[in-house]
């Protein structure tokens, strides 16, 4: 392979080998701490999602003592999988294959046949492997080490160059999760989510929402911070332009956009009237899952349906914006789906031009070079440390 | 172990019913007087000429620069804590043996951890101090307190509670519980929670308190019949016993202390090379004895909680009190803490 190509850091194969995509997964996804769902997608004891961290699947189960607790995914018999995608109120973890039962805590309960078939199997001293999990900012954390590093450690720093927020107060509406498979390589989307250009993917016509030449940015360790203030125009007629109700914390000492990228795979978005976390799952080396799920401010259904379609209706009116989406399905304020064309176009376009022999980096290095750049190093630098050391 | 002697230079009344000490430490003592949240001093009083020793857990923040505080609460026909309440003075010394105990919390700066509190009574100075320590030492952690009284009037450090809520919203939770609420009061009638902290209202704390940092402890201190009660709650609802801690204030008055069939006994004790028999009459403990015929033996706290009056059965059987400082192997080997010890058979040998 010709890896005199970089893109700039990184070689092109990279972004199209499945030896890359393979270590990554080991070497990357398996040692970092990643995003697993909202709070609330285990709510009760019993409750519980399986999560990808690279090579292993783990589950993430509720326990009685509302502790969370993360096990690898694996039954300790004979290895099967032991849970599939996600449970409610499941009062133990049971086996399918041979029925070994498990209690919230991990810890194996029980052994059909036992006497007879496992006469010395001493049941309390089996666990399934222990994983670490976390709650972060109203989100689950995995890491599939059993003794990970703090969360909070993970993310130092980070904390306070985010908004105002508290992610578990807001609402996440039926129906307004986005999800897409993209045919381009997970890094793809991170550098086209930490250029400037991204905010356009936050709502249809954002980008004169935003002051942009105020923004400020950089590496916070392996993450990505981002913050620009609003414009002065959609300042001033805020309350008439908000797209849903302002949020509580937003007060004018916080207003503006914070659009963190969290190393590896999760970008956040945190405006004045929503909060919502952009998940990059690397499926191939051409291929990435990204689940968009947003929360707002509690609102009636009438609500939520007239500010979307006011703020939308006067945006267009007060400043003028183009008619990109203008035909976007209006019963939709949430504009889920669309407003994210462009950059897909823009993702799948690059990984595409990847394959072309002619393809050069003096065709992608125009936005946000910089921070291109140094997210590169980052992931080059997690691959070189962890390869030697193992 | 060595006793000090400490100045009062304050009493107050954070309740009607019980009394805040304030010590002050000289200079060249401060490094000796360091102590853990949740610890406890030592403290020998002399009532009627008598000599008591009891323990008070420091209900001050080692995280802020304020002076060493126990709160002393009185006890129906207690010795000490109606001495305290009663005739203590501003001015007045006492000997002070420096901070111990194994019921402490680590607080870690950097740590991101979940504090389970529960308390009853008088339980809430170990506690207090915990909360306090987190809040001030540990600024990624919060904490949830469970605190049950019998009434409105009994809640110690109720404002000072109420300003910590004020000042740290998001890092902590405190919920109330009266066994006993008044209805005529000075504030409105009561719309907290009622009843004891039973297995019942555990469950109910925990499930509509779940942690945000998943690292978690839980302390518990009050009575001997709730201490005993919660743990075994929060186990069965999959809480490892290591992240549990309990301090107990003294005997399970109510129920074990009064079971106890106690008996005249002869003793016959081996102690410093000597072997003594004397006589400990129904209702005395050993230590008690021993310290009355002058026999010097070993003991610091008299509350069953530095195992320092620790010595073993021979022959014949006594039962403790409260038995703070044994782990359940020591008693089955036959160790007693003398201070806590009532002798139940006629006849009784052991050995220090
Ligand atoms: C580690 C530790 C820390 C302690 N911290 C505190 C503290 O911070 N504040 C505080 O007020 N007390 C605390 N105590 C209890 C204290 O040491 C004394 O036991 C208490 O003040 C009673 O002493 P007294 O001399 O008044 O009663 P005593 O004359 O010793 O006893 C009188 C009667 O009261 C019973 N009794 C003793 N203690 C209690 C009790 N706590 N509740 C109900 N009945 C009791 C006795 O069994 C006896 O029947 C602590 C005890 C220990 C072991
Ligand atoms: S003197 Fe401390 S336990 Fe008996």
């Amino acid at each position: 392979m010709d890896t005199k190509r970089k893109m700039p850091v990184l070689p092109v194969e990279a972004y199209t080998s499945q030896e890359w995509f393979d270590k990554e997964q080991e070497i990357i996804f398996g040692n970092a701490w990643q995003f697993a769902g909202l709070v609330e997608d285990i709510k009760d004891p019993g409750d519980y999602i399986t999560v990808q961290c690279g090579l292993q699947n783990i589950v993430v189960v509720k326990g009685r003592d509302q502790r969370i607790r993360a096990f690898h995914n694996l039954c300790r018999h004979r290895g099967t999988q032991l849970l599939r995608a996600v449970g409610k109120k499941q009062k133990a973890l049971t086996c399918p294959y041979h029925d070994w039962t498990y209690d919230l805590s991990g810890q194996l309960i029980s052994v059909p046949e036992k006497e007879k078939e496992f006469p010395d199997l001493e049941i309390d001293k089996i666990c399934l492997h222990k994983a670490s999990v976390d709650i972060w900012r109203g989100m689950l954390w995995v890491h599939p080490k059993p003794n990970a590093e703090a969360i909070t450690k993970w993310f130092d720093g980070c904390w306070e160059r985010l908004g105002p927020h508290d992610p578990n107060r807001l609402i996440e509406y039926p129906d307004s999760v986005y999800e897409k498979v993209i045919n381009a390589n997970w890094k793809i989307i991170a550098e086209n989510y930490i250029d400037v250009y991204h905010l356009s993917h936050l709502h249809s016509n954002t980008l004169q929402m935003y002051d942009h030449a105020n923004a400020e940015y950089g590496f916070v360790g392996d993450h990505y911070l981002f913050w620009e203030p609003l414009s002065k125009d959609y300042h001033e007629n805020l309350d008439k332009l908000l797209p849903f109700k302002r949020i509580k914390e937003m007060t004018e000492e916080y207003i503006g956009a914070y659009v963190p990228w969290l190393f590896p795979n999760v970008g956040l978005s945190e405006t004045e009237a929503t909060w919502s976390v952009f998940h990059a799952i690397p499926l191939a080396p051409d291929k990435t899952k990204v689940i968009v799920r947003t929360k707002m401010e509690e609102m009636t259904d009438w609500e939520y349906y007239k500010k979307g379609i006011k703020s939308y209706a006067s945006w267009h009116g007060i400043m003028g914006g183009d008619t990109k989406y203008g035909n976007e399905d209006s019963d939709d304020p949430m504009a889920s789906g669309d407003f994210m064309a462009e950059d897909v176009y823009a993702c799948e376009q690059q990984q595409k031009s990847l394959k072309n022999p002619l393809f050069s980096i003096a065709a992608t290095a125009k936005h946000g070079e910089s921070t291109v750049r140094t997210f590169q190093g980052i992931v080059e630098r997690w691959m070189s440390n962890s390869i030697k050391e193992g | 172990m060595k006793f000090h002697t400490l100045k009062v230079i304050a009493l107050d009344k954070p309740i009607k019913e019980a009394t805040t000490i304030t010590f002050d430490v000289p200079s060249e003592l401060y490094n000796a007087f360091n102590y853990a949240p949740g610890q406890h001093l030592i403290i020998k009083f002399m009532v009627n000429g008598e000599e008591a020793r009891r323990s008070y857990s420091l209900n001050s923040c080692p995280f802020k620069e304020e002076p060493l505080q126990v709160t002393v609460k009185r006890v129906k026909d207690g010795l000490v804590s109606n001495f305290v309440n009663d005739q203590l003075k501003v001015g007045d010394e006492l000997e002070v043996m420096i901070p111990q105990g194994r019921f402490h919390a680590a607080i870690e700066e950097d740590a991101y951890k979940t504090y389970f509190l529960f308390a009853a009574g008088s339980g809430i100075t170990p506690i207090i101090s915990i909360l306090k320590s987190v809040l001030l030492a540990s600024p990624q952690s919060a904490v949830n307190l469970f605190y049950g009284n019998a009434n409105q009037d009994t809640i110690i450090f109720k404002e000072e509670l109420e300003t910590l809520v004020k000042n740290y919203p998001e890092r902590l939770t405190i919920v109330h519980t009266l066994s006993d609420p008044k209805v005529w009061t000075t504030w409105e009638t009561w719309k907290g929670r009622k009843g004891r902290i039973d297995a019942e209202a555990v469950e109910w704390f925990i499930t509509n308190h779940p942690p945000i940092a998943q690292t978690t402890e839980y302390y518990i201190c009050g009575p001997g019949a709730m201490n005993t009660g919660i743990r075994k709650t929060l186990q069965e609802l999959g809480v490892p016993r290591e992240l549990i801690h309990i301090e107990q204030f003294g005997a399970d008055t109510s129920e074990e202390s009064n079971n106890i069939k106690a008996v005249d006994s002869i003793v016959s004790v081996s102690l410093n090379g000597e072997n003594y028999k004397l006589t400990v009459p129904k209702g005395k403990t050993i230590l008690q004895s021993l310290k009355e015929a002058n026999l010097n033996p070993p003991y610091s706290c008299e509350s069953g909680v530095c195992a320092t009056c620790v010595a073993k059965v021979k022959n014949g059987k006594a039962e403790m009190k409260a038995c703070m400082a044994l782990e359940d192997e020591d008693i089955a080997k036959g160790m007693i803490l003398t201070c806590q010890s009532l002798p139940t058979t006629d006849e009784l040998s052991i050995e220090f």
